[in-house]
C-alpha cells in the first residue's frame, strides 16, 4: 500500500516536472498535439473512404467501425502517455544513463516509463471517447451501470498488453546491442487490431488473438459495448490476456536487465 | 564494522567480433564470434566503514566495472559481495536508499529544470522527509555555496557548479557509503581542492565511508589514507598511501642554484663520504639526488656553509612517479625492476614533480 503511494507520488511529481519544462516550450506541446491528431484523423478518414465503398466490412457497419476504432483511441492514448520506448536502446543502453536509473531506489522500469512521460498524448484518448459517444449515440447503444467500470478495466487490460509486448521486445536491446527494426514494425500490426478480425484469414486471426494479442486492444473489447455476443467472451478474456502479457513483458526486461553492460569505461 | 566486502570478484564480458570486410559483415550475419573479455579478475578486498579509499588504475584496468558492481548496476558472474549489509544486485532498490553514487562523466540532474527542482524529485525518489530534506539541503548549500545557483537550470551551471551540485544530490539521502566515480575529471584547481574539502568533512563529520576513482593522484594525496591499485583487472597493490611512498620512494632531489660558479667537482668533494648522486647542467646550477636513509639537511649543511647560494629547491618523489612506476612493472611485488622503470619515468617527468621551496 505504502509502495503503491510512493509509485503515484512519484508519478505525480514526474508529471509536474514536465509541466514545467514543457510550459517553457509551449509552441512544441501544441505541435506535438496537432500532428497526434492529425495522425489520428488520417486513420479516420481511411475508415469513412473504405465505407463509402461498401456497407458493412465483415458484417459490421460504419458506425460500429467507428466506435470500435473510437475505443482503440483511449488505451493507445494511455499507454503512449506512460510507456514511451522508442528511443530506450540509445539513450538508455548506448548512452548508458542505465547507470543512473540503476541507482535510485525505484524500480527501474517504472523509472524508465516516468522519465519519458508524454501527457500529449492523452488527448487522443478524449477524442476517442468522444467519437464513442457520437457514435454510440447513432447506434442507440445503452448506456448500462457497468459502461464506465468496464470501459475501466477493459482500457487498463489493453494497456497492459501494449506494455507487456513492448516491454518484451524492448528488453531484447539488453542482448543485442544493435538496435532492432523491430518497434516499429509491431507498431504498424498494432492497427490491425482495431478493425474486425473476422476479415482477417485464419493464420492472421490467430496471430492478431494469441501470438500477439493486437486484437485485444480494440476490436474484442469493443465488441462488449457493441453487444456482439460472438465475441463477448473474448471481451471478458482480456484481463487475463493483458495480465499474462505484462507478465511476460515484466519476466523478460527483469531478466535483461541483470544482463545490462553498461557503457564506457 | 567493514562497509564494503568483496570476494573473488569476476566479471567477464562478452564481446562481439566483428570481421573485417564486406564478407566478413556477410558471415557475422549468419554465425556471429564472440570473445570472452575478463574485465576484473577475482579481486578480494574489504573496505572498514569511515574510511577513504582510493581506487586507482589506468584506462581499462576495471575501475569502473567494479564501482558498477558494488553500486549494483552490474551483476558480477562470480564471486561473493556485501556492500553496507547488502548484496547490490539482489536487493538493489532497498540497497541504493543507502549509498550515493556520483559519476563524474554523467549527470544525476534533470538538464532543463532548476538545480532545485531535480533535488525536490530526488526527495521523492528517495522518501527523504521535508524537514530532514531541508535540514540537510541548507547544510549542503551552505557548505559549497551553491545559494544563488539553485533556481537556474543545469544547463546554465559551468562544470564546477554543476559537480558541485552533483555531490549535493548525491548526499541528500544521507548515505553510508558514497562512490565516487572520477569526481574531479575536468575541473580547475580551486573546485577541486573544495571538493577534496569537501570529501574530507563529510568523513569527519559524518563518518561516510568514501570509495573514489580517480586519475588525479592529488585527489588520493589529499583524501586516501588507503589506496587500491588495479592493473589488468587484478589488485597490484593494497594498502596505505605513507607505506607506498617508503617502499617504492626513491629519494630526493635538491636543486641549487648557486651566484658564483661552482664547479661539479668542487660539490662532490664537499659532500664526500655520503652516498649521493650529484649532476650539473651549468656551472650556476646543480642537482643532487638523496637516497632516503640520509637526511637532507645533513647534504645541505655540508653545502650550505662553503658555497654561495641563491635557490633551494627539494623535490619529493611524488605519488605520480610512485604509480607510473609501479604500472610500468605491472606489478607492486617486483621492487627491483619496478626502481628501474621509475628512474627511466624520472627524467621523462620533471614537469610534474611537486616541487616545494625552501
Amino acid at each position: 500500500m505504502t509502495r503503491m503511494l510512493y509509485y503515484l507520488g512519484l508519478i505525480m511529481e514526474y508529471f509536474k516536472n514536465y509541466m514545467k519544462t514543457r510550459l517553457t516550450y509551449r509552441a512544441d506541446f501544441w505541435v506535438e498535439v496537432i500532428s497526434d491528431l492529425l495522425f489520428q484523423a488520417t486513420n479516420f478518414i481511411f475508415i469513412l473512404v473504405v465505407f463509402m465503398h461498401t456497407d458493412s466490412l465483415g458484417g459490421w457497419s460504419q458506425n460500429e467501425v467507428i466506435f470500435v476504432y473510437g475505443f482503440f483511441m483511449v488505451p493507445y492514448a494511455v499507454f503512449s502517455c506512460f510507456v514511451n520506448m522508442w528511443n530506450f536502446s540509445e539513450r538508455y543502453i548506448v548512452k548508458g544513463e542505465m547507470d543512473r536509473v540503476l541507482t535510485r531506489p525505484a524500480h527501474h522500469l517504472f523509472q524508465i516509463f516516468l522519465e519519458n512521460i508524454d501527457p500529449p498524448a492523452l488527448i487522443g484518448g478524449l477524442v476517442g471517447i468522444i467519437i464513442m459517444v457520437m457514435s454510440g449515440g447513432q447506434l442507440g447503444l445503452p448506456l448500462e451501470w457497468w459502461t464506465i467500470p468496464a470501459l475501466i478495466i477493459l482500457t487498463l487490460s489493453a494497456v497492459a498488453i501494449y506494455t507487456g509486448i513492448y516491454t518484451a521486445l524492448t528488453s531484447l536491446s539488453f542482448y543485442s546491442d544493435a538496435p532492432t527494426g523491430i518497434l516499429p514494425l509491431m507498431f504498424n500490426i498494432q492497427n490491425y487490431g482495431r478493425y474486425p478480425v473476422t476479415i482477417y484469414n485464419r493464420a492472421i486471426q490467430i496471430l492478431l488473438t494469441w501470438v500477439i494479442p493486437f486484437a485485444f486492444v480494440g476490436i474484442y473489447p469493443a465488441a462488449l459495448f457493441l453487444q456482439r455476443e460472438e465475441m463477448t467472451g473474448m471481451a471478458l478474456l482480456t484481463p487475463v490476456m493483458g495480465a499474462i502479457f505484462l507478465g511476460i513483458g515484466l519476466l523478460t526486461w527483469n531478466m535483461g536487465v541483470k544482463r545490462y553492460k553498461g557503457a564506457g569505461s | 564494522m567493514n562497509a564494503i566486502e568483496v570476494q573473488d570478484l569476476r566479471k567477464a564480458f562478452k564481446i562481439q567480433k566483428n570481421r573485417e570486410g564486406l564478407k566478413g559483415a556477410f558471415a557475422d550475419l549468419f554465425k556471429r564470434q564472440y570473445q570472452e573479455v575478463v574485465a576484473v579478475k577475482d579481486i578480494s578486498f574489504a573496505i572498514p566503514q569511515g574510511e577513504i579509499c582510493g581506487y586507482i588504475g589506468e584506462n581499462g584496468a576495471g575501475k569502473s566495472t567494479t564501482i558498477k558492481m558494488l553500486t549494483g548496476i552490474l551483476v558480477p558472474t562470480s564471486g561473493s559481495l556485501n556492500v553496507g549489509g547488502y548484496v547490490p544486485y539482489e536487493e538493489r532498490e532497498r540497497f541504493v536508499q543507502n549509498i550515493g553514487v556520483v559519476f563524474g562523466q554523467r549527470s544525476q540532474l534533470w538538464w532543463d529544470i532548476g538545480v532545485i527542482e531535480s533535488f525536490q524529485l530526488l526527495r521523492k525518489v528517495y522518501r527523504v522527509s521535508e524537514q530532514d530534506f531541508k535540514k540537510r539541503l541548507d547544510e549542503l548549500v551552505e557548505r559549497l555555496d551553491l545559494q544563488d545557483l539553485l533556481n537556474r537550470p543545469v544547463r546554465k551551471l559551468s562544470l564546477g557548479q554543476r559537480m558541485r551540485c552533483e555531490l549535493v544530490a548525491a548526499l541528500l539521502h544521507n548515505p553510508s557509503i558514497l562512490f565516487l566515480d572520477e569526481p574531479t575529471i575536468g575541473l580547475d584547481i580551486v573546485v577541486k581542492s573544495e571538493i577534496r574539502d569537501f570529501l574530507k568533512d563529510m568523513n569527519r563529520e559524518h563518518g561516510t565511508t568514501i570509495l573514489l576513482t580517480t586519475h588525479d593522484l592529488q585527489d588520493i594525496e589529499a583524501l586516501c589514507s588507503r589506496v587500491i591499485m588495479l592493473d589488468d583487472g587484478r589488485i597490484i597493490y593494497d594498502g596505505g598511501l605513507e607505506e607506498l611512498k617508503q617502499r617504492w620512494g626513491t629519494g630526493r632531489e635538491v636543486l641549487f642554484q648557486f651566484g658564483r660558479a661552482t664547479k661539479l667537482e668542487t660539490l662532490r668533494q664537499w659532500t664526500a663520504g655520503l652516498a649521493v648522486e650529484w649532476s650539473a647542467e651549468n656551472d650556476l646550477n646543480a642537482k643532487v639526488w638523496i637516497p632516503l636513509e640520509l637526511n637532507v639537511s645533513d647534504v645541505l649543511g655540508r653545502v650550505v656553509g662553503q658555497a654561495d647560494i641563491t635557490d633551494i629547491k627539494i623535490i619529493e618523489t611524488n605519488t605520480d612517479e610512485i604509480v607510473r612506476s609501479i604500472y610500468q612493472s605491472g606489478s607492486a611485488e617486483k621492487a627491483d625492476e619496478a626502481a628501474e622503470a621509475a628512474k627511466a619515468a624520472d627524467s621523462l617527468a620533471d614537469d610534474t614533480k611537486e616541487v616545494s621551496h625552501v
